[in-house]
């Protein structure tokens, strides 16, 4: 009760400065979040693709039917073939029509189906999956009765690369915020500390445990820090319910199924913890300064 | 209550004790003098272990000051009060806030700490101004709240640095007479002063110390 007390009233001497330091860190970890988000979402975007990536092989229309059962030989000793299903002209036809339903009676007026039968192959997700579809994809143009083969584009492959870039990009980014962060609370609750120099004097000599003196700066490192995951992680919140009200309609047209994803819980649970951390271990550096020019041992 | 052995202290090679040996009996009246810059305030630091020593072996109450560690020196100090020339008085707070601070420090009960800060504010005759700020009261009051807080935790040792070196003669054997008074309770106490005024008053054993040596004793029994 008592040390709640000190704590606040360490906050309200210096308010200027926990201002600027509650500041200092809730913008680092808003520009943390932000990264993080962006990345969560790009991430969702790439799991999504990934699922969908396949490899057409469209047929000839006068596709022999040993063709076809060459053709399905070779898919299933292919290693890379997770399972093919045939979808023959009709099938697309339909399929197609039930996609421009709108634009039916135009498609009827056709009065032909202008639509080849074709093979699609799931890939397994394996590592070496793009080159993989690639030299396989080769390997079935050659193949007699098939016209033409289609599959996911080269961009996912650097799609991937730029994620993992991300991902660097955002440890290290993380990695020097968080030390700015310690930084900062170790010199405000240094200030902190510094303004009851004499009252600390005074707990030493009569014979306070460390602890006891310790407690209330560590409460404040750790307010600080907590203070500030809080309202960045709020910040958040916000620009994501804003992304949703006012574009969750065209991303659905990437795909359906898709939308903006929250940072998730886990990735707020460590938010907080690491906060939490930051503020004590900002508190227990600039401690340890102080205090270690009383030991003198 | 108070053992020395041969205590070797110096500042950066400047020696400020040398080859120092003395015993303090529990429930002693010891005054520590001599000029300016003898060792009086280095001494007295060693015994609360605000300083440490180079040489030699320091008992206070049966604990090995030399051995504590950092973490364990509240051990120690909760069997000490100390007053200080300056008073260290809290300025924020009321002198009952004061004394009850020293409570609160070593983890007094909750309930008892107002009663028992003002009980200590009594003996020192200050009860009344109990919710005076220590910047309205006189020097030798601000000395009586200081020496209230000392003894609000009934520690075994009362040490003083100069008491009385900013006040007074009058205000000076008023002080003194706390001391003794407190001394005559049980405490054992060492109280440093190069005033020939109080060394008189007060007729109890001299310690004096002439450039961080031990000059001269007067043991009075
Ligand atoms: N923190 C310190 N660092 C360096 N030297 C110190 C320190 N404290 C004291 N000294 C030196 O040690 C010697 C003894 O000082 P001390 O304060 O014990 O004397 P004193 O007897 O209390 O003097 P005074 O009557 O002026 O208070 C002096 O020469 C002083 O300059
Ligand atoms: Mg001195």
């Amino acid at each position: 009760m008592n040390i709640l007390k000190t704590t606040l009233s360490n906050i309200k001497s210096n308010k200027q400065l926990f201002f600027a330091s509650v500041g200092t860190i809730t913008t680092a970890l808003s520009i943390l979040g932000l990264f993080l988000f962006v990345y969560i979402n790009l991430n969702s975007v790439l799991s999504f693709w990934n699922d969908q990536v396949q490899l057409i092989v469209y047929l000839d229309d006068e596709i022999s039917s040993d063709e076809k059962k060459q053709l399905e030989k070779l898919f299933s000793s292919s290693s890379e073939v997770d399972s093919f299903r045939f979808v023959s002209r009709e099938q697309a036809w339909e399929k197609f029509q039930l996609m421009f339903s709108e634009k039916s009676s135009f498609l009827k007026g056709m009065g032909f189906n202008p639509l080849p039968a074709s093979y699609n192959l799931k890939i397994k997700p394996l590592p070496e999956r793009l080159k993989s579809i690639q030299s396989l994809a080769e390997k079935l143009s050659q193949e007699g009765g098939v016209e033409s083969v289609e599959y996911g584009e080269e961009w996912i492959n650097r799609f991937e690369t730029f994620m993992i870039l991300m991902r660097v990009f955002l440890l290290a980014l993380g990695a020097l915020l968080c030390l700015g962060a310690v930084l900062i609370i170790a010199n405000t609750v240094k200030l902190s500390v510094l303004s009851r120099k004499n009252e600390i004097e005074l707990m030493l000599l009569t014979g306070a445990t460390p602890g006891f003196i310790k407690f209330p700066f560590f409460l404040e490192g750790i307010f600080h820090g907590i203070l500030g995951a809080l309202i960045s992680l709020s910040l958040m919140k916000g620009v994501h319910l804003y992304l949703v009200s006012r574009f969750q309609g065209s991303i659905e047209t990437f795909g359906r199924g898709m939308d903006f994803q929250f940072i998730p819980m886990s990735f707020v649970m460590v938010i907080m913890l690491t906060s939490l951390l930051m503020g004590w271990l900002g508190s227990y550096l600039s401690l340890q300064q102080f205090l270690g020019a009383y030991k003198k041992l | 209550m108070i053992q020395l052995y041969n205590v070797y202290k110096s500042y950066n090679n400047t020696p400020a004790l040398v080859d120092i040996s003395f015993i303090i009996k529990k429930g002693a009246f010891v005054f520590v003098t001599g000029p300016s810059g003898a060792g009086k305030s280095t001494l007295l630091k060693l015994l609360y272990r605000w300083e440490s020593y180079d040489k030699g072996q320091v008992l206070v109450n049966g604990i090995n000051v030399g051995k504590l560690n950092f973490s364990k020196l509240w051990q120690l100090r909760r069997h000490i009060g100390v007053v200080f020339q300056d008073y260290k008085l809290l300025p924020g707070k009321t002198i009952l806030e004061n004394v009850a601070f020293a409570l609160e420090i070593v983890g007094a009960e909750k309930k008892t700490i107002r009663y028992k800060a003002w009980e200590a504010l009594k003996n020192v005759g200050l009860s009344h101004r109990k919710d005076a700020y220590p910047m309205e009261l006189s020097g030798g009051e601000q000395q009586r709240v200081a020496i209230a807080r000392a003894l609000v935790n009934n520690p075994k040792i009362l040490l003083a640095d100069e008491p009385t070196g900013n006040l007074d003669p009058d205000m000076a054997s008023e002080i003194l007479h706390l001391f003794e008074k407190a001394n005559a309770d049980g405490t054992t106490v060492v109280f440093a002063t190069h005033s020939q005024n109080v060394l008189r008053e007060g007729n109890h054993a001299v310690i004096a110390l002439k450039r961080g040596k031990i000059a001269d004793t007067r043991i009075v029994a």
